[in-house]
């Protein structure tokens, strides 16, 4: 056996290949870490560059890679041997076949090992030396060699032992190396299975214990690290890392052992020829002289051609989809799609989305990388084909052309794809008719599959063709692929972010059912001709110079490239030269001249000028907008808007103003004009932010107001690179006021906000939002310090097929040749925050009936798109529900209308706007809930409705805690609405999605972590938290209190310009209707960060004499501060938390029986609980009203006492 | 149709010199190359065969320039490598109508009579639907030399054909071969002596990349008759007899060796002469030919 060894490790140490992997997975760390691209694997924000968790992470992605590596190491150990013919030499020699077979894995093994340290050497290497180019070492903790070592150990050499024994065995027993690409890519999808489940709150486990490459293992064990445990926290060998581990080290015991058995030294292939010959041997022949062997006649030129092109495509095509691995690749593919769009694939909460065709393309769009790692490696394969089996000579001495070998072999390749297509389409209308939505898209499906998919599928086949021939070879041409893939990957980071720079790059749009594929398509076409033209130049250079024959020298393939080219192959690749280079002309022309292109870097350093040029400006008096009057006139067809308008400024300070500041959109698209009576003249302009300060010839004393007249000519010409405006568009046109109209002086929200690009800009850290009692903060709202409340008035016209809709009440509505007109009008003032709308639209409308007599009714409107009218009762019970709930405890609803408009789902989120909510087409309308889902629709709408209190009645301060007034407000709102209509498990099935959703959102915390009242744009905490936090608030001081208190917060706070209010207001309120005994609690929930770790211990009963149980309970409870990078310090109790017990009711469910809240003052405490009914379980805080890392452990299953 | 190959060398990029200024004329018929294994025939006949590029010299097909007309050469050609493998899960009559749509026989019906004629001459009709994988030596070999065949070629190429083919197969191969050989250039490549004896009316030997001889082969024996020793020594004396004279060949007989001396004269008494063959003059012309490079 330690021959064995030594000869493998002998022949490994003098393969190029060796060395070539090990660099490559060097160089990859190295560059990983060394390059932006680590902000990949995490390293942002508060996380240090080497923390362990981000050499875990990098160590874990470069793995993905090193399958391919791993593959090829382990898959040809034994296959080397069968085909360099070396098999019925070592075979005819005595010796063991485990000897033979131990010995080649262990020396591959090793090979492998060796090859892979190259990973931990580049990280550590990228790491531990203070490369000049990298700044200061301040994100670099002390140097650590356990943190590599250990991920090392733990992931890496078991994967690698657990996937090269799978590798081992299917090279060894399949023979080919396609089987062992195959278990690979199965191995792969298996990781991408477990990814989708890890998303799911009941699956997560399942998928951190099966997850192939442990990675499920370790998001599950770190999904709730916070920073400070990410940069210090080193991963242990336990839990379901363990277990994840041992199950995978099974499997690859298990190949060994599968190997070692069905492994057999008779080469099947020699047995049956030998048998063959033995029959021949008895029938004697003689050559049948009499046989004349007819003159055939040799046709030649184009119709010989198209014959031969068509034999052999088929021919190609027919082998590709006959093999074993195709079968089980295709099979395992759409299995997996299966899984996905049954399991997996749902929005938060846990909520599916209604199967329309383009949501279920969405979900096996994923399909896409199998069609990339087919065109890789079956491209290879295709191409090597004759030379794999030696009949290149035989095929190269024929008389047909090279064009027909190579085009026959992509048009094989081409026909697999499209029955692979095939397949996809069936299997996904298949989803469709299972879940019950059998309303067929067809030009969805094939412009996504047919066009978008195989367009994409055929590029990288003709990339992958001729890489393989110039290179000539087929490993190295896979992986210069994979590089190829992986750098288009890392090209970004490079500031290279140009589609033109991203092969096969070309984006067919997302669809939506409102605007269908919208205006992408255009600039899909012209990147498809670009691309296409490039492709066919690269496949005419690979007709030139393929190898045909023995020559591959480079310097004999030129020169039968040149014996190659005629008028035919040179008009091909000048033609597609012309396409390329005139396509690229047109697309460079549009997005580069007709529109403005600007790189990240290029965006970011325009932003940090514009904060070092006029930031100055920040503090100066500008008066305020009281007064709005615009007409809008969409072109929805054109993508344009013309609007025009004015302002009336009021001076509202005590001080004389000279010089009014503006700040025109920044969007180029936009050409905004302006004038001002009495006039003012134009100052001075910084044109490239669109900055302009004017002299007002008549200064604005306090008090007094002037006149802006604005146009905003918004023209949409050519395409953009990238991301197309989605504002504009053909149907479901939707942006608002803060976009593209005229505001006032210095914009901060324009500044950089991200620290770390702040650094990279020379600017100092920005505090996210100013100190809650900053003097200027208070004095401007949420919606900026533009205005306070506006007198708002518009006419918006668009294409008489559609609707136009903004914030207030239709006037007049007329139509004038192809264009209608809406006139709304608001009769009190609002917030100057107003969207403009255009789309054809369905709508329902119902109206609502205040629970007081002297309130006027409110008509109540649901503008939605054709088909999508799933959930719009559930809408328009939430609008009734919570503007009742809201009314009665809170004030009454301000406006006599209410709308929800669908706008497409380029965006996904639903908005508040004065009596009228935009919602996206992506949520809430299309979402399917079953029985005991939330109620997703309900909960954003009441959210969205609370926010006409929360928001629109009482505007709060745009200073530190200010969405606890807005965010965490509606949640708590639309969280009582919910508990009145819906059952505890829902509420309980919401809350346990909104810890999970807080926990985890702590973790991706970029600068710190603040307690609810100080949040500044944290949605994990002014939402998640906030829902946790209020709803067991409203549990200790009771749903009245806090209703009180927020009654008169709106009593006092509402309808009201500056100063206003902040967190510290709205607090006081609820610390007036809180008794002393439960004050601390402000402390915890608000103002500090805190965690419970509560646990149950143990839960025994007796049954007493009377019939009744007595529940002994000893639990524990742990009560952490934590810092803003999440450092945990545990401080003393003093409590009060529930104490539950549990039974079964008829229907097996679980029903409270007894709920109690103690006093808490140690860690340990134990209790005696009499109940009436037979206690099932029992515990500490059961309904997780506390935020807790383990909420699961709460509640233990009560056993029977054991009498002693 | 004659084939002329002119001062045509090749220097492979590992420094072998695989043709050294090698000068053919081949007319109709059956042309044996006869050498040992690495003496560059495969090199010349793949040149031959347009599949590799010399670094000098010409080779014409009748009108046609076989260095730079390849689709010219390939119209006509039928070549049989010397290894080669097959598709295992394709049968026989699938793979042969495959390869002749690439010849050219693009016409249906006629492409089937062809492919049945050829299978049937090359005996393998009845196990036409089999997977090529399931192929003895010898039926390979046949399906090699059928597709060979296809499209009546007038150039044929067969490299080492004979190799590995047990005796009774290598006669019905060589049949098969002398059948065609009559109107078609047809270059056979070996390194069994009778092959070339048996079938060819002129042959070449080369060695080292040279072209040692050309000729017919009866005249070639002829110009050595008279002038080859035979003797049976012992072992032991074999080094000996080696360094004292011309010793072209060996060959056990019995366990001892029995030797072949070219001699102008009879060696010594033990020497007696004998009837000199084509094997002889093989050998003699290889010896002849390592002893000018030793010295050289």
């Amino acid at each position: 056996m330690f021959e064995f060894i030594k000869f493998e490790l002998k022949y490994r140490a003098t393969r190029p290949a060796t060395y070539i992997y090990f660099g490559l997975l060097f160089l990859m760390a190295f560059l990983l870490v060394v390059t932006d691209a680590q902000i990949a694997v995490g390293a942002t924000g508060k996380i240090k560059d080497n923390a362990p968790s981000i050499i875990t992470g990098a160590m874990q992605v470069i793995m993905f890679f090193g399958i391919f590596i791993a593959s090829a190491v382990m898959g040809v150990s034994v296959l080397r041997d069968y085909e360099h013919k070396m098999s019925s030499i070592i075979f005819s020699t005595p010796i063991k076949k485990l000897e033979y077979l131990a010995g080649k894995f262990i020396g591959s093994f090793i090979i492998l090992i060796l090859i892979s340290s190259g990973l931990m050497l580049g990280l550590m290497l990228g790491q531990g030396v203070p490369w000049p180019w990298l700044g200061d070492s301040k994100d670099l903790l002390p140097f650590n060699f356990m943190a590599y070592l250990s991920p090392f150990l733990i992931f890496i050499i078991p994967n690698l032992f657990a996937f090269g024994s799978i590798f081992f065995a299917g090279g060894t027993l399949a023979k080919n190396m396609v089987t062992v690409y195959a278990q690979g890519i199965v191995l792969f999808m298996g990781y991408l299975v477990a990814s989708s489940f890890l998303g799911d709150l009941d699956n997560q486990y399942l998928a951190a214990l099966f997850d192939p490459f442990g990675l499920g293992a370790q998001a599950y064990t770190t999904q709730y690290w916070t920073i400070s445990e990410q940069n210090s926290k080193l991963l242990s060998l336990s839990g379901v890392i363990l277990q994840n581990r041992l199950i995978w080290f099974g499997v690859g015991v298990f190949a060994l052992v599968i190997t070692a058995w069905k492994f057999s030294f008779n080469l099947a292939g020699k047995a049956s020829k030998k048998q063959k010959k033995s029959k021949k041997s008895t029938q004697e022949v003689t050559v049948p002289d009499q046989i004349k062997i007819p003159l055939a006649q040799q046709l030649f030129g184009f119709s010989a051609e198209w014959t031969q092109l068509k034999e052999l495509s088929i021919f190609y095509f027919k082998w590709v989809i006959k093999q074993g691995p195709f079968i089980f690749i295709s099979l395992a593919g759409i299995i997996f799609v299966l899984v996905i769009a049954f399991v997996g694939g749902t929005q938060g909460y846990d909520i599916e989305l209604y199967a329309t065709s383009s949501r279920v393309l969405d979900l096996i769009g994923i399909f896409n990388l199998f069609f990339i790692i087919l065109a890789v490696f079956y491209t290879a394969e295709i191409i090597w084909k004759e030379r794999d089996v030696k009949m290149n000579l035989i095929y190269d001495a024929l008389p047909y052309p090279n064009y027909v070998s190579l085009l026959s072999k992509f048009f094989g390749m081409v026909l697999m794809s499209i029955l692979l297509l095939i397949v996809l389409m069936f299997t996904g209308i298949l989803i469709q008719f299972i879940k019950g939505y059998p309303e067929i898209d067809s030009h969805v499906y094939f412009n996504t599959l047919f066009v978008d998919t195989l367009f994409m599928m055929v590029l990288y086949v003709f990339l992958g063709i001729f890489i393989q021939t110039v290179v000539n070879h087929k490993f190295l041409g896979i992986g210069l692929m994979i590089v190829f893939y992986i750098s288009l990957l890392a090209l970004g980071q490079l500031g290279v972010e140009h589609n033109m720079f991203y092969f096969a790059r070309a984006s067919i749009g997302t669809y939506s059912e409102m605007n269908d594929f919208g205006h992408y398509l255009s600039p899909f076409s012209w990147f498809n001709a670009y691309w296409f033209g490039l492709a066919i130049v690269f496949f005419g250079l690979s007709i030139l110079f393929s190898v045909r024959g023995m020559e591959a020298s480079l310097k004999n393939r030129l020169k039968l490239g040149k014996l190659r080219l005629n008028k035919r192959s040179a008009a091909l690749i000048a033609g597609s030269l012309l396409i390329f280079m005139g396509s690229g002309s047109f697309i460079y022309y549009n997005t580069n001249v007709l529109n403005v292109y600007r790189n990240s870097d290029e965006q970011e350093a325009l932003q940090a000028d514009y904060e070092r040029e006029l930031k100055r400006y920040q503090d100066i008096i500008q008066p305020k907008i009281v007064d709005t009057y615009v007409e809008v006139d969409i072109m929805p067809f054109q993508r344009d808007f013309v609007s025009s308008g004015y302002y009336i400024l009021k001076n509202k300070s005590k001080e004389v103003i000279n010089q009014i500041h503006i700040q025109k959109s920044p969007d180029y698209q936009a050409l905004t004009t302006m004038s001002f009576e009495p006039e003012a003249n134009v100052k001075e302009e910084y044109e490239k932010y669109g900055y302009t300060i004017f002299d007002l010839n008549k200064p604005l004393q306090p008090g007094e107001s002037v006149r802006m007249n604005f146009k905003v000519e918004f023209t949409t010409t050519g395409f953009r690179e990238g991301d197309s405006n989605n504002d504009v568009v053909f149907n479901g046109t939707f942006f608002n006021n803060s976009q593209y109209f005229p505001s006032i002086g210095y914009s901060s929200g324009f500044e950089l906000g991200d620290d770390d690009t702040r650094e990279d800009n020379d600017l100092e850290p920005k505090e996210r939002l100013p100190e809650r009692d900053d003097r200027k903060g208070i004095q401007s709202s949420l919606f900026g310090d533009d205005a306070d409340k506006i007198s708002f008035e518009i006419i918006v016209s668009t294409d008489s097929s559609q609707m136009a809709i903004a914030p207030g009440y239709l006037q007049k509505q007329w139509d004038d040749g192809a264009r209608s007109y809406y006139h709304y009008k608001m009769d009190t003032p609002m917030v100057n925050f107003y969207s403009v709308m255009s789309a054809d639209y369905e709508v329902i409308k119902d109206t609502w009936k205040p629970p007081v007599d002297t309130l006027p009714e409110v008509s109540l409107e649901i503008y939605y798109n054709k088909g999508h009218e799933y959930n719009t009762d559930r809408m328009m019970k939430g609008m009734k529900e919570s503007l009742t709930y809201y009314t009665e405890n809170f004030s009454p609803f301000q406006f006599r209308q209410l709308r929800i408009m669908e706008f497409p789902r380029y965006r996904s989120f639903a908005q508040s706007f004065a009596n009228t909510v935009p919602f996206s087409e992506a949520i809430g309308f299309i979402q399917q809930i079953k029985t005991n889902d939330v109620d997703l629709p309900f909960y954003v709408t009441a959210h969205e409705v609370a926010h006409q209190w929360w928001g629109h009645q009482v505007t709060e301060a745009g200073v530190k805690g200010n969405a606890m007034l807005s965010e965490t407000m509606s949640q708590y709102s639309a969280l009582m609405v919910m508990k009145q209509h819906f059952p505890p498990e829902i509420i309980k099935e919401f809350l346990r999605h909104e810890l999970n959703s807080y926990l985890i959102g702590r973790t991706f915390e970029q600068k710190k972590e603040q307690p609810l009242e100080f949040v500044e744009g944290q949605g994990y905490i002014h939402y998640r938290k906030g829902s946790l936090i209020m709803y067991a608030l409203q549990d200790y001081i009771g749903e009245d209190s806090v209703n009180i208190a927020l009654k008169r917060f709106v009593n006092d706070w509402g309808f009201k310009d500056a100063p206003y209010p902040t967190s510290k207001d709205l607090l006081g309120y609820f610390k007036e209707v809180t008794p002393d005994s439960l004050q601390y609690l402000y402390k915890d929930m608000f103002e500090t960060i805190t965690l419970f770790e509560n646990k149950t211990e143990e839960a025994e009963f007796t049954e007493l004499p009377d019939g009744k149980y007595k529940v002994d309970l000893t639990v524990s409870s742990i009560k952490y501060r934590a810092d803003s990078l999440g450092t945990e310090d545990s401080i003393p109790l003093d409590d009060w938390i529930d104490i539950g017990v549990f039974a079964k009711d008829e229907d097996g469910k679980d029903k409270l029986i007894y709920l109690e809240k103690k006093k808490i003052d140690k860690e340990e405490n134990e209790f005696e609980i009499i109940v009436s009914e037979k206690p099932e379980k029992a515990g500490i805080d059961p309904i997780n009203k506390l935020i807790d890392r383990n909420p699961s452990d709460n509640v233990k299953d009560v056993e029977e006492a054991v009498s002693s | 149709m004659e084939l002329v190959i002119q001062n045509l060398s090749k220097t492979y990029p590992n420094g072998v010199k695989a043709l050294k200024d090698v000068s053919l004329n081949i007319p109709k018929g059956m042309f044996g190359l006869l050498g040992p294994n690495g003496a560059g025939k495969s090199s010349l006949m793949r040149t031959v065969a347009t599949l590799q590029e010399p670094d000098t010299g010409s080779i014409a097909l009748g009108d046609i320039d076989v260095l730079t007309q390849k689709e010219e050469v390939r119209k006509v050609l039928g070549y049989l490598p010397q290894e080669f493998g097959v598709y295992p899960k394709v049968s026989a009559e699938d793979l042969l109508d495959h390869l002749a749509v690439l010849k050219g026989i693009t016409k249906n019906r006629e492409r089937k009579e062809l492919v049945k004629a050829l299978l049937q001459k090359t005996n393998l009709y009845q196990h036409r639907k089999k997977s090529l994988g399931g192929y003895s030596g010898g039926m390979k070999q046949r399906f090699g030399i059928a597709q060979a065949l296809i499209s009546d070629p007038k150039l044929i190429i067969v490299d080492e054909p004979t190799a590995g083919l047990d005796p009774a197969e290598r006669n019905r191969f060589l049949n098969l071969l002398s059948e065609i050989g009559e109107n078609t250039v047809v270059i056979l490549s070996t390194h069994i002596v009778e092959d070339v004896l048996e079938l060819c009316t002129n042959f070449a030997i080369i060695n080292q990349g040279e072209v040692l001889m050309t000729g017919n082969p009866k005249e070639a024996i002829k110009t050595i008759e008279g002038k080859i020793w035979s003797r049976s020594i012992h072992k032991d004396e074999l080094e000996r007899y080696k360094l004292n004279y011309n010793v072209i060949s060996e060959r056990l007989i019995a366990g001892n060796p029995e030797i072949h001396v070219f001699s102008e004269t009879k060696p010594d008494e033990m020497f007696e002469a004998i009837q000199a063959d084509l094997e002889d003059v093989y050998f003699a012309k290889i010896k002849e030919n390592s002893l000018a490079t030793e010295t050289a």
